[in-house]
């Protein structure tokens, strides 16, 4: 048995992985982090990106790439938990629809004019559909 | 209608059933975060600026027949109105949109309870109630809503979300997280808090729209059972007074050609 730790993705819909993980990589608010089994307690906010994880479930070992919005990642001795708004897997993207999106979001940018919240609103929008589409393979 | 309240509710639980393990995380983290935190610079831990109105959202279903279930919250929103002087509501419920309409607040922001995108609503709600309280336009945030005690039985209730009050629960937990040892936050634990707190806004409006949504099917179920029940000791009464006119009117018909017959002198 590889070294693992139970690994959970949870969104306010579902939980939408349940299992073991070798390496789970997110992006944070600082950058990417990584965390193996045995990491330090850690708490960290997530924003928009590709989350990947070597998971392990029912004894076969698989890749999980997940585009995430955003949320919080927490590692604990005992487990990994993502908490987060959003997650979309591979199948589950409309590349059309996400293009869209992206212009719509950076057009509203655009009109905002320099109000800094309504700008990170944004931002987070254009950062998730960047994400879908860097995970369909289309940025 | 009974029927159809029964196939609805289960979906309704399901819902809330699969909200559970986020709300769990989510209150675990934020408990971590408290524990870390010794000074918290959030709006939403301040108290709200003096001498505005109190924030309400009001939350009942789209549709009636429930029986006393729209209108108990509704009560309930007139009740802290009155103890609480001025209020601007904010309305989640086609119900609750008329109920403040009637009042004379006509332009006040609404939104329907049974949409398929939950998650959008409450973050709009949300939204609007942060950019309010931080700009000084509300003094604070309650949310009226339904409270599901059991299938029989729901009550409304009032919560005060923001300003965060913190529950005492968290003071003895944190010692139960104090044996997990030092947790490290990314980058700290301050910013981690100011993304959590309008984050748990959004869920608790959330998992109160998913609470009303099975509440109001609940009482829906019940009310319609009641109105099948009376419906059927109605049928039942009614076939019995019918019965006994027509019975009157075949006795008396009978007498009449007896009598008839006597006064012919008939054998």
């Amino acid at each position: 048995m590889a070294n693992v730790i139970p690994f959970k993705l949870i969104t306010p819909k579902q939980v939408v992985f349940e299992g073991d993980a070798e390496l789970v990589i997110a992006v944070t608010t600082e950058g990417e982090e990584g965390i193996l089994p045995k990491h330090a307690p850690f708490l960290a906010a997530l924003k928009p990106g590709v989350l990947r994880a070597n998971v392990v479930k029912d004894g076969a070992a698989s890749r999980l790439e997940l585009a995430t919005s955003e949320g919080f990642m927490q590692a604990l001795p005992d487990r990994v938990t993502v908490l987060i708004d959003e997650a979309l897997r591979f199948e589950d993207v409309d590349v059309a629809k996400t293009r869209e999106e992206l212009a719509a979001a950076i057009d509203r940018q655009k009109a905002e004019g320099g109000d800094p919240a309504a700008f990170a609103r944004e931002q987070s929008v254009v950062d998730f559909a960047n994400a879908k589409l860097r995970l369909t393979g289309s940025h | 209608m009974k029927q159809v309240a029964a196939a609805k509710i289960r979906r309704a639980e399901m819902a809330r059933r699969q909200a559970r393990p986020y709300a769990d995380t989510l209150a675990e983290m934020l408990r971590d975060l408290m524990q870390a935190v010794s000074h918290v610079d959030h709006p939403f831990m301040k108290p709200g600026k003096e001498g505005t109105p109190a924030g309400v959202i009001l939350m009942t279903a789209d549709k009636g027949l429930a029986g006393a279930f729209n209108s108990n919250v509704i009560r309930a929103a007139e009740t802290y109105a009155r103890d609480g002087g001025d209020v601007r509501y904010y309305t989640v419920g086609t119900k609750a949109r008329n109920a403040v309409r009637r009042w004379g607040m006509a332009d006040r922001p609404a939104w329907p309870l049974g949409t398929a995108a939950k998650l959008d609503t409450a973050r709009a709600v949300a939204q609007m109630v942060t950019d309010d309280f931080t700009q000084g336009t509300i003094s604070g945030i309650t949310l009226i809503s339904s409270k599901m005690i059991s299938m029989m039985s729901q009550k409304p209730e009032s919560r005060k979300l923001v300003p965060i009050a913190l529950d005492p629960s968290f003071d003895s937990a944190a010692h139960d997280a104090g044996a997990r040892g030092a947790v490290e936050f990314s980058p700290s634990p301050e910013f981690v808090l100011s993304r959590l707190l309008p984050k748990y806004l959004e869920f608790t409006i959330y998992s109160a729209m998913l609470e009303t949504d099975a509440a109001f099917f609940a009482a829906q179920l019940v009310a319609m059972s009641n109105a099948t029940d009376n419906a059927s000791k109605l049928i039942d009464e009614l076939t019995i007074a019918m019965n006994n006119a027509r019975q009157a009117a075949i006795t008396k018909e009978l007498l009449e050609i007896v009598a008839g017959a006597e006064a012919l002198g008939v054998e």
